[in-house]
């Protein structure tokens, strides 16, 4: 099996209000193939059809029109979500149980001996970091502690594919990294990740291969490599060199050397060069009219550049 | 199994099958184990002074609920076929019905005409009526309805046409009698029942606001008709005999005589009865009029 | 193994209702009236014992319904409300074990209540016992710590497990608990009153309205054929072929509005 998840032409309308004859079209014909192993982000911005394509990968929804296949199965088979992790957004469990009973309930929904679900609830407890508060009740934890309450029990049966909507929110930076390097371990156990997320630092961090989102329609989808490297040969890397101690002569004469100036501070400016230029001789040029090199970095694209870019077409 | 998006056609009809054979169950329970009666059916609050304590301050509306299983107990156990303890609950549930109000009108009216009907329209119990008329009396001394109401018992059940007259003379003297109560009361009390006196009852009652009590009235002018009939056909009867010597073996006969145009019906469509040996004419048996009123002579 | 998951979603299920304040409040409640049973019973000479057996039965017949409609709508709408659900479904749990799993811990939740209920009726009508003079005792129509009292509880039982059943249904289909609540009390009012629908033509002479009240007399949960209080408490016989019969229907028509709270559950989406 290539592919943890394929969708083919995958469509989803739902009803808008009681009167409206026009349904509102939450996905719009998405294909997509995601292989198996490594982090795969979808990405886009809020009710882009996020969320949409994941529940129905899980069986909450079902698509108006197309396919889907998750792990070799389609969504409604039962033997489908025994294999699989799901993570849902903004999640709420049974707040009259505790961590641990909650785990323990699901580890037995998946068939396992009493014995072994009491283990497996600690252990997954402690990896998310709440082992501590496992027999207080959920009704009484911080929402960073039901997220990650909602990561444990997604992996409660050893899944190989682990599917999470929007898995940071709620959690503080030390939460975030928390999660971020559950997701990267999880990786190299040889699961495949799948999760969406509207922020982007997040998923340049973790994901080998994205998917944008824009009112339901796919309008990228890729490696993050290929996709930043086909937008740097449109529209270009370069160099951007920032130096200070250049008065305003200096740097009109400066200015002509590069594509873009810009005056960060009284006598510091910030060169934009073009990819074809070398940034050495223009660092010549301002030790010779005075100035002092703070600093020369080159200009990757940037996820969000290709984000933004895309979801306004 | 997988969720589909639709109930299939074959889950509803499954669905529908298991409710057709709940339904199926109970009617096989009800028709061929039925739970035994309980003879205080429903109530066991028989004191009406206990019941109006524990009704504590919702006496009326607990007087309209029993006023309404009144109605109900009456439906039933007129279109029931039973024998045995037939109305057996009216006065009961009249009593509690009128302790929790005693100026509950429509029930002592109710009581009056319905208590002292004569099986199978009734549990035939004038006593009960008069009593229940007398206890309202006690709560409402002027109520001529009441007083009308003992007089109207005698007058169609009990016969006793003196009671009648006593009845109806208290009932002209109390505020707000119609006119035609003292002239009633008078006639009465000179020549006994007839059905003169007895229509001016009933077309007070057929102008009731109450469906039942319409009806009941409609019977009961019905039964007039009927002995006016009886007194018409012997009539016919006994000319017979002038006119041939003979009284007549069977209706036939005057038929063919020319005396009557086909076999004589009461109002009900049930012929009347003729025995040629006593020569008299009475209700066909069977009629839904029987027993008729006694003593209401005249037309 | 199906089983052993209905079995761990019922126990949850029981699980919960036990954590739930509702159910304390309602048995307290009931508690209550008990007593007041005692105090009523002073009220009227001589039928003080079954007095208390009519009241005892009446509230726990009546606060069993109230946790049936109240817990069995609340359970599932609110997880749908609160969208617990949703992690819950992701797992391979079929949707029908989850309408069934739900339903069965919801009449182990009603069951044990109303035994419990029972059991501290049984203490009040054995202290009536205990304290009546012996004469008394000869004049009751039925002993004290009557064993067919279990047959009216029994009966009880039976009744709220089709309340519930009737109660999961709605809740199936509406995610608004008070619309739940409401068609739930109706239907059990229309119940209790279906003996009455059924007879309509006995009183009324009206043939097409007739007719659809009849019908609607007959479709209906049949609440009120569960009633045999005033038997038992009087000593009246009840042959086996009736409880049998009572038993069926009961077992018929819950089932059958199971099956249609799994056919509904089976075709919900969630948003």
């Amino acid at each position: 099996m290539a592919n943890a998840v394929t969708t083919e032409g995958l469509t989803k309308d739902f009803r808008a209000g009681f009167w409206r004859a026009r349904p509102h079209r939450a996905l719009d014909r998405l294909t997509i193939e995601i292989p198996v192993g490594g982090v795969f982000g979808l990405l886009g911005p809020n009710g882009a059809g996020k969320s949409t394509t994941l529940k129905i990968l899980v069986n909450l929804l079902w698509p108006t029109a197309g396919r889907a296949d998750v792990l070799g199965c389609p969504p409604g088979d039962v033997s489908a979500r025994r294999r699989l992790g799901f993570l849902p957004e903004h999640p709420t469990f049974y707040d009259h149980l505790t961590a641990e009973e909650l785990l323990m309930y699901f580890a037995g929904l998946f068939g396992h001996a009493p014995a072994d679900r009491r283990k497996r609830a600690s252990r997954l407890l402690d990896l998310v970091g709440i082992g501590a508060d496992r027999r207080r009740l959920i009704r009484s934890y911080s929402k960073g502690m039901v997220q990650r309450v909602g990561v444990a029990q997604a992996l409660v049966n050893d899944p190989e594919l682990v599917i999470l909507d929007e898995p940071m929110s709620g959690l503080d930076p030390v939460g975030r990294r928390d999660v971020r390097e559950l997701i990267l371990s999880l990786r190299d156990e040889g699961r495949t990740i799948l999760f969406s997320s509207h922020i982007l630092s997040d998923a340049e961090l973790l994901c080998s291969r994205v998917g944008i989102l824009a009112k339901g329609r796919l309008v990228a989808s890729g490696s993050l490599s290929d996709l930043t490297a086909a937008r740097s040969e449109s529209s270009g890397e370069g160099w951007e060199v920032v130096a200070t101690g250049l008065d305003a002569p200096a740097a009109d004469r400066l200015t002509a050397r590069a594509r873009r100036a810009t005056c960060i501070a009284p006598g510091r400016y910030s060169f934009a060069l073009p990819p074809e230029a070398r940034p050495e001789p223009l660092v010549a040029e301002i030790a010779e009219a005075g100035g002092a090199v703070v600093s020369v970095q080159p200009l990757r694209t940037s996820l969000e550049d290709v984000f933004m870019e895309r979801i306004s077409q | 199994m997988s969720a589909g998006r639709r109930p299939t056609a074959f889950g509803v009809l499954a669905v529908a099958g298991g409710l057709a054979v709940a339904a199926a169950t109970l009617y096989a329970r009800d028709t061929r184990y039925p739970p035994p009666p309980v003879t205080e059916r429903m109530l066991y609050m028989t004191s009406g002074s206990v019941a109006s304590r524990i009704m504590l301050s919702f006496d009326s509306l607990a007087a309209d609920v029993y006023w309404i299983r009144t109605i109900q107990h009456y439906g039933r156990d007129r279109k029931s076929g039973r024998r045995t303890g037939r109305f057996e609950l009216l006065q009961p549930l009249l009593d509690l019905t009128t302790s929790l109000d005693p100026h509950f009108t429509t029930a002592y009216h109710f009581g009056a005409i319905f208590l002292a009907m004569a099986p199978p329209d009734g549990p035939g119990r004038a006593d009960q009526a008069i009593a229940l008329l007398e206890k309202g009396l006690r709560a409402s001394p002027d109520r001529w309805l009441y007083a009308h109401g003992i007089g109207f018992v005698h007058y169609w059940h009990t016969g006793d046409f003196l009671a009648a007259a006593e009845w109806f003379e208290r009932a002209a003297r109390m505020p707000r009698a119609p006119s035609w109560i003292g002239p009633l009361a008078a006639t009465t009390r000179a020549q006994g029942g007839n059905r003169a006196g007895a229509r001016q009852i009933l077309q007070d009652l057929l102008e009731s606001r109450e469906a039942y009590i319409r009806q009941a009235a409609e019977r009961l002018r019905l039964q007039l008709q009927a002995l006016d009939a009886i007194d018409e056909l012997q009539r016919a009867v006994d000319e017979h005999e002038a006119d041939t010597g003979r009284y007549p073996s069977a209706w036939i006969e005057l038929v063919r005589a020319g005396a009557l145009p086909g076999i004589p019906l009461d109002p009900t469509g049930v012929p009347f009865a003729y025995d040629p040996a006593t020569h008299l004419v009475s209700l066909g048996r069977g009629s839904p009029l029987s027993p008729l009123p006694q003593g209401l002579t005249g037309r | 193994m199906t089983a052993g998951r209905i079995g761990l979603v019922a126990w949850h299920v029981f699980k919960e209702s036990v954590r739930d304040r509702v159910l304390y409040a309602i048995g307290a409640f009931a508690l209550l009236l008990v007593t007041a049973s005692v105090v009523f019973s002073q009220l009227t000479a001589g039928q003080d014992l079954k007095i208390m057996k009519d009241f005892g039965l009446a509230t726990i017949e009546l606060a069993g319904a109230l946790m049936s409609v109240f817990i069995g709508v609340g359970l599932v709408a609110r997880e749908i409300d609160r969208r617990s659900i949703f992690a819950l479904l992701a797992k391979p749990l079929p949707r029908w074990e989850f309408v069934v799993g739900k339903y069965l811990g919801l009449v182990l939740t009603i069951t044990v209540n109303v035994w419990a209920m029972a059991a501290a009726l049984y203490l009040a009508l054995g202290y009536q016992w205990w304290v009546a003079p012996l004469g008394l005792r000869a004049s009751w129509p039925a002993p004290a710590l009557d064993l067919r009292l279990l047959i009216v509880l029994l009966m009880i039982t039976l009744e709220l497990a089709l309340l519930t059943a009737v109660a999961l249904f709605f809740s199936t289909f509406s995610s608004s608990g008070l619309i739940s609540v409401v068609l739930t009390v109706g239907i059990f009012i229309a119940g209790l009153l279906s003996a009455d629908l059924r007879g309509f033509n006995d009183i009324v002479d009206a043939p097409v309205l007739g007719s659809l009240v009849v019908a609607v007399g007959w479709i209906v949960p049949a609440f009120s054929s569960f009633d045999v209080k005033a038997q038992v408490v009087h000593g009246l016989p009840l042959g086996a072929g009736f409880l049998l019969h009572t038993i069926g229907y009961a077992v018929a028509y819950s089932v059958s509005a199971v099956g249609a709270a799994v056919l509904v559950f089976r075709s919900r989406e969630f948003k």
